[in-house]
């Protein structure tokens, strides 16, 4: 079952960050300018073009990644330690 | 009497073999190449193979630590920087993003980033700021042969012909 959860949460953090870096990296570049995820200004400041994605939407992804890992490390505090880990601790003697 | 302790490990300590640091590993490869695939690539769409700014970057790189050597360059190899750096940028991102040769394209990217560094020049913070961590982050690749977690150079390492010649893994791994 942790190994379960565990590559879940590998697949789904890693997917969401992915989403939000290269997928929507890759529509950006693909829309024209501008090709990165703030507003093209002119000499005057006036802004001429804007990111097709919003850059809230492409770094709530990115949280959104994170925080599946970070509820991941909180299932592992609250989940009792497997007995071959516990075991591991154990002073063992050699001859 | 010899009393052999393993060593103590349980779920909360980090394993170096474990699969959360292959994981790791093979993510910030991606990402870090995917960095420097989106510089190169933009700039090969808006400027093709002539990044004239380049070269006026480094001719304005006067005293660093790096001495007269990219003024040099600058005002010398304009024909190699101009298309250089959006094709290599490119080239050293694809190949970090598919793990192949790793290392040879970490070393690129530690050499870009070592210029940014100095020639950004961004130290209002001290000298740890985003172009060190960039350069950090390439040397990681590099020392620990991330190419091998879920890259290609894990599979390149297999073939005969690395084997027979295992120092290609310098350049690999």
């Amino acid at each position: 079952m942790t190994k379960i959860i565990q590559k879940a949460a590998m697949a789904l953090g890693g997917g969401l960050i992915a989403l939000g870096i290269i997928g929507m990296g890759i529509v950006e570049i693909l829309a024209g300018k501008p090709y990165g995820a703030a507003p093209l200004t002119n000499e005057a400041g006036n802004v001429i073009a804007t990111p097709m994605v919003d850059p809230a939407l492409r770094t709530g992804l990115v949280l959104a990644g994170l925080a599946v890992f970070g509820l991941y490390g909180l299932y592992q505090l609250v989940t009792p330690e497997e007995e071959d880990a516990v075991a591991r601790e154990q002073p063992t003697m050699a001859d | 009497m010899n009393y052999q302790l393993t060593p103590p490990t349980t779920t909360a300590d980090f394993e170096l073999d474990g699969a959360w640091t292959a994981y790791w590993l093979a993510g910030l490869r991606i990402i870090t190449g995917w960095w420097f695939f989106h510089a190169g690539v933009t700039k090969l769409i808006e400027d093709g193979l002539a990044f004239t700014y380049g070269p006026a970057y480094m001719q304005g790189m006067t005293g660093t630590a790096l001495g007269p050597i990219p003024v040099w360059m600058g005002n010398n190899l304009a024909w190699l920087i101009e298309p250089g750096v959006p094709l290599f940028e490119t080239l050293i991102g694809l190949a970090l993003i598919a793990g192949a040769l790793t290392r040879l394209a970490a070393l690129g990217g530690v050499i870009f980033m070592v210029l940014f560094w100095v020639g950004n020049a961004g130290f209002g913070h001290g000298l740890v700021n985003g172009d060190l961590m960039g350069l950090l982050l390439f040397a990681t690749m590099l020392v620990l042969g991330a190419g091998r977690y879920y890259g290609l150079d894990g599979v390149l390492e297999q073939t005969a012909f690395v084997k027979q010649h295992p120092k290609l893994r310098y350049i690999l791994g």
